[in-house]
């Protein structure tokens, strides 16, 4: 059952319909199984809407982010990476998002002196009950990198390898 | 390779509104490794779940996608399914294409990509799922509850009844609580001391039953089904099993000046004391920072007098460990306190109301001592200051509750009914009286209550003002009460014998230490919080740990007793089964690269990694660690983030499943990054992959 | 400088052979003009090859973590106040046990670069006489550290808009040959399996090309925030001269403003990847 990620993942087009020849934005979101992804839930249950090109990869809690994920994103062509989860205090595991918010302030750090763009990096708290917010956030991201277009920068440096 | 059957649901119209859901089944059946892939329009009834079941057996399928609505709404129900047709149930995911796809976008082209995208990415997580099984905890058979007030006695009896063992710690010298202190309870206005004492005295004797009164929860480690509880009993003084409860000891006390705990400061007790005549256990305790023993160094009253030797001033704290299987948290309220010393720093007092100045001023809690027939007049309704019987009581309502610029903005419920109820006690005690209410609105939902409220203002004739007081000053003999009338638009001054504040429901003071033990949350108040405030109102969001009572908001008699046999029926459906499963979404560590840096220990939020010694035959270390306890492991993932190697990964969630979700996300279509000014055909592809 | 060269010498010499230490690591006269060595004495009469001079750049505590010194029942270490904060870093990670490394310490006026110049490291130090150790040689030397050393470098980044600094950046990391130096010759890179080298899954690719280059350079510093103690080690060691020590300081002055913590000073404290406070900032996120 288990196989190698770079067995499969790479190697066909299986199938899909034609590709778009016009450029759209590619927004990873990593977002916590309670909060935030049940926020996400809320905005579909309540026909709210929101433009079409946001991934949502679902992880237990914030906690479980690894800032690699982000790079690993980056790397695979995303142009712009959100990471959402329950607002402090409301971590169902109690302590997941403090540790997470300690590790985006480094890597952010990081990456800012490394000059990256950090319109292109979002942090948010978006609660259960916050489907509005999971909306507008999308929104404005969504708006941001459009404004921005692709992620230049990086898929160079993607190009190159 | 991979064989993953792929199920596209319509949802009626839901879905294939905006997703061309045949397109996406196309397109999925594409994807390698995916042996089969059908779209249905309802694919969770059972027609559907045949159609899954089917292939499953046809394709003998190692992993499903199923393609319809959240997770969080069908996951079981499609788990539960291929187990059905034999399939491990952590080999079938889902991919979210109504919440996150169709109901929250247009009918576009974009839309059924993202739908297609979404497969995809649970595809090559599916591929990577391992088989899982459930989790076996043994469970412990026994409960503790915290509290013996109402609630708490009613989820001691019933668990006991039951058929367990119970371990009831109340901090105060007896059980009883609140309930104990009332004199008549709305709406029937029966004698509160007469429904609760049998309920006491059972609680005392029931024989699956331990009692640990005058007793603290220390600390607690475990998890649910299998809890650590190391219980202080607190030095009491007195050896209550040689004690006979006779009483000669409070007889005897020199130390006669100290107020009533029970009687909410309106009588005094003695230093060595057993609260109320209906005690349970009907024992002393000596109050060692009044005992004149204890603070000056001779006395000794009490020792002399006891007949069995049961006095005892070399006793102390005593630390016994208990283990349980689940716990009921039933620690209750208090008031509200109105004078500037009050228990609630965060909370501003009403110094215009003159609570704690004026000893005609007193709470609603004071006043159930004063109506009550054991009270300090012997039920007479007499103000404190002289002990006259007042002609005219004004009770105001919402003192706290509802009073945003006070710090508290939610409504303590339980007031309307109980002043309600002094005003009628009031009346029939005090026939010439007059009783005043001030009130904002009168909440009186609930069985027989509005009818409650009507008889005190129509029958017994109590006087209810809409609106707040703005002042109360002595003036004399009176208490000088100036407020408005909303509903007149008069302002009005009403001369007063006694002035009683239905103050604010709160959680008892200091209790969020408690709920920090327990490892339970509390909302902004301190009250305790629900795991789903409709779904799950009994439970908390800790596995095991159930509520009862007020201490995790208002509430009165019925729904405190409704909700301890609700917290006690969830303790009983914890103990029918002799092992519980738990989600096998667990951490594991790879032992071979582990550098034993501890990080995962340090950062774990349920203490479920420890550091594990590796040794070879002789029994020399060879290396140390890190080792994941699985029923302590919730599944949050930190301590795999954490770690610098990646030697710890939780199952469920690995890196390589998350690694393949990330990549499958911008492989699609192999339209790596077309952008607008290059030309169709100029893509960089080749050098992407 | 010859007055502790002879104590060191002195005080291996009598640990050695009383059965103190299996053996020592030191400095000893390199082959190549004035550069010292990092040499392991396990002989008495070897002791006299240890030296010390402002030549002695190396952080030995990098071997603590290495065969065969990690096997060893116990060792002993010459050490600068600079090289003391690494294993205080290595003492927090549980990586040594206290009881079974002895420290020789010894007080230092700065040491020197290849090139002659003095490293910032040097200039900022508020160690020069070291306090924890086991034994110390050497006169007292008062430190006077100066405050705007440490950060000083970062300025020039600042002043950069995001997209110079990613060109400068770029260029810099273009050069790596991913020979892992900078990694081998840190004492705080513990990790018996390094992420680079894990391939199941490969989060950082292994070819020198740009886009794994930048992983890997962000992965080191990011895995170093809050442990790193500025003891320069992987600058020195890097081949192609890539300013790494321009991200260490960055992640540690981010690590001083946000968690008020430095690395390499108290061993008791937790590391500040390793903990959380409640009312740690919050503003950046939505």
């Amino acid at each position: 059952m288990s196989e190698s990620p770079q067995s499969e993942t790479q190697k066909d087009g299986a199938g899909l319909p034609e590709a778009a020849t016009s450029w759209e934005p590619r927004i990873v979101a990593f977002i916590c199984n309670w909060c935030t992804y049940t926020g996400a839930d809320l905005a579909g249950t309540s026909r709210m809407k929101y433009p079409p090109y946001v991934r949502v990869i679902k992880i237990p809690c914030t906690g479980r982010f690894d800032p690699l994920f982000m790079i690993k994103a980056f790397e695979r062509g995303a142009d712009g990476v959100l990471v959402s989860g329950c607002h402090p205090g409301d971590c169902h595991y109690t302590a997941g998002n403090y540790n997470a918010r300690r590790k985006y302030t480094v890597f952010k750090a990081l990456l800012e002196t490394l000059g990256m763009d950090m319109d292109r990096v979002w942090f948010s708290w978006i609660s259960a009950s916050e489907g509005g917010k999971w909306v507008d956030t999308i929104r404005k991201f969504t708006e941001v990198i459009q404004e921005k277009g692709p992620f230049r920068e990086y898929r160079e440096m993607i190009d190159v390898g | 390779m991979s064989k993953i059957g792929v199920f596209v649901c319509h949802c009626g119209e839901n879905i294939s509104r905006t997703v061309d859901c045949a397109r996406v089944a196309k397109a999925s059946g594409q994807i390698r490794g995916v042996a089969v892939a059908k779209d249905y329009k309802y694919m969770c009834s059972d027609p559907g779940q045949a159609l899954i079941k089917n292939a499953i057996k046809e394709h003998k399928l190692d992993g499903v996608v199923v393609s319809a609505c959240s997770p969080h709404m069908h996951e079981k129900t499609f788990r539960k399914a291929v187990t059905e047709a034999g399939l491990n149930q952590f080999l079938c995911e889902m991919a979210n294409i109504r919440e996150h796809c169709s109901w929250v976008h247009e009918k576009e082209e974009p839309t059924t990509r993202k739908a297609i995208e979404l497969v995809r990415l649970m595809v090559e997580k599916v591929k990577r799922n391992m088989a899982l099984e459930p989790i076996r905890v043994d469970v412990t058979k026994r409960a503790l509850v915290i509290g013996g007030g109402v609630a708490g006695i009613q989820a001691a009896l019933d668990i006991a009844d039951g058929g367990h063992e119970v371990i009831l710690v109340e901090k105060d010298p007896s059980v009883g609580g609140h309930m104990a202190q009332l004199s008549e309870t709305f709406p029937t206005l029966d004698c509160s001391q007469c429904i609760l004492t049998p309920k006491m005295v059972d609680v005392g004797s029931h024989p699956n039953i331990k009692l640990y009164t005058y007793s603290e929860v220390e600390k607690i480690e475990g998890f649910v089904g299998n809890f650590k509880v190391t219980i202080k009993k607190k030095a009491r003084s007195v050896d209550i099993d040689k004690c006979t409860g006779c009483g000669e000891c409070q007889l005897k006390c020199p130390s006669k000046k100290i107020p009533s705990e029970f009687d909410r400061g309106l009588k005094n007790r003695t230093a060595i004391y057993i609260p109320f005549p209906q005690a349970v256990p009907a024992r002393p305790v000596i109050d060692r920072e009044h005992c004149i023993y204890f603070t000056k160094g001779k006395c000794k009253a009490c020792q002399k007098v006891c007949p069995t030797e049961a006095v005892d001033f070399e006793q102390t704290d005593e630390y016994v460990e208990e283990e349980v299987g689940g716990i009921v948290v039933a620690t209750g309220f208090d008031l509200y306190t109105t004078d500037k010393q009050g228990p609630y720093p965060d909370y501003k007092g009403y110094g215009e109301y003159g609570y704690g100045e004026d000893p005609d001023i007193i709470d609603g809690l004071q006043f159930e001592r004063l109506a009550s027939a054991s009270g300090p007049t012997g039920g007479a309704i007499q103000r404190p200051s002289d002990g006259k019987e007042p002609k005219s009581v004004v009770f105001l309502q919402c003192i706290g509750s509802r009073h945003p610029s006070k710090g508290i903005e939610f409504c303590s419920k339980i007031c309307c009914m109980y002043t309600a109820k002094h005003t009628m006690l009031y009346k029939h005690k005090v026939h010439h009286g007059t009783a005043y209410v001030f009130y904002m609105d009168i909440r009186a939902p609930g069985k027989g209550y509005d009818e409650f409220v009507r008889r005190a203002i129509e029958e017994d004739g109590a006087v209810y003002l809409r609106g707040r007081v703005s002042r109360i000053y002595r003036s004399g003999d009176h208490l000088i009460v100036k407020g408005a009338d909303t509903l007149s638009g008069a302002a009005v001054e009403i001369e007063a014998d006694m002035v009683v504040l239905a103050t604010a429901v709160m959680p008892q003071p200091g209790i969020e230490g408690l709920f920090q033990k327990l490892g339970i949350s509390y909302d902004q108040y301190k009250f305790a919080s629900e795991a789903h405030p409709k779904l799950r109102p009994v439970e908390c969001a800790t596995a095991g740990i159930f509520l009862a009572g007020a201490c995790q908001g208002p509430k009165d008699i019925p729904e405190s007793v409704a909700q301890a046999s609700a917290a006690a029926s969830k303790a009983l459906i914890l103990f029918s089964r002799d092992q519980m499963l738990r989600e096998p979404v667990v951490a594991k560590v790879n032992e071979n690269t582990c550098i034993a840096c501890w990080y995962c220990v340090e950062i774990c939020p349920f203490t479920a990694i420890s550091k594990k010694d590796i040794r070879d035959r002789q029994g020399n270390l060879i290396k140390r660690v890190a080792e994941v306890n699985p029923s302590l492991c919730t599944g949050c993932g930190t301590c795999a983030a954490t770690c610098f190697s990646n030697s710890i990964d939780l199952d469920g969630f690995t890196d390589e499943q998350i690694y393949s979700e990330i990549n499958s996300l911008m492989a699609v279509g192999q339209d790596l990054f077309p952008e607008p000014e290059k030309a169709e055909g100029d893509s960089p592809d080749e050098k992407a992959a | 400088m010859s007055d502790r060269t002879d104590k060191i010498r002195e005080v291996a010499r009598k640990w050695l052979a009383d059965g103190t230490v299996e053996a020592v690591v030191g400095w000893e006269q390199g082959t190549y003009r004035e550069k010292c060595s990092p040499v392991l004495v396990r002989k008495p009469e070897d002791a006299d090859r240890l030296l010390f001079n402002d030549r002695c750049t190396n952080n030995l505590m990098t071997y603590l973590k290495r065969d065969p010194v990690r096997g060893m029942e116990k060792v002993g270490v010459v050490a600068k106040g600079c090289d003391i904060k690494s294993l205080i870093g290595l003492l927090q990670e549980s990586q040594v046990e206290r009881e079974k490394v002895m420290v020789l310490a010894v007080t230092c006026e700065g040491v020197k670069k290849d090139d002659g110049t003095v490293p910032i490291k040097c200039q900022a130090c508020d160690v020069n006489t070291p306090t924890f150790y086991d034994e110390i040689v050497g006169e007292k030397v008062a430190s006077n550290p100066d405050p705007e050393a440490r950060f000083k470098d970062l300025e020039k980044l600042d002043a950069m808009t995001p997209a110079e600094r990613n060109s400068f950046w770029r260029e810099e990391l273009d050069k790596c040959i991913r020979c892992y130096a900078c990694r081998q010759a840190c004492p705080l890179c513990i990790c018996s399996r390094c992420i680079a080298e894990k391939n199941q899954p490969q989060w950082v690719e292994t070819s020198p090309h740009p886009r794994g280059n930048f992983s890997w350079n962000l992965v080191r510093a990011y895995h170093l925030a809050g442990r790193c103690v500025e003891c320069e080690a992987c600058e020195t060691a890097c081949p192609v001269n890539i300013p790494l020590m321009l991200l260490n300081r960055a992640m540690a002055r981010t690590v001083k403003g946000a968690f008020d913590y430095e690395a390499g000073k108290d061993p008791e404290v937790q590391p500040p990847l390793r903990t959380f406070n409640l009312d740690d900032d919050n503003s950046f996120i939505l």
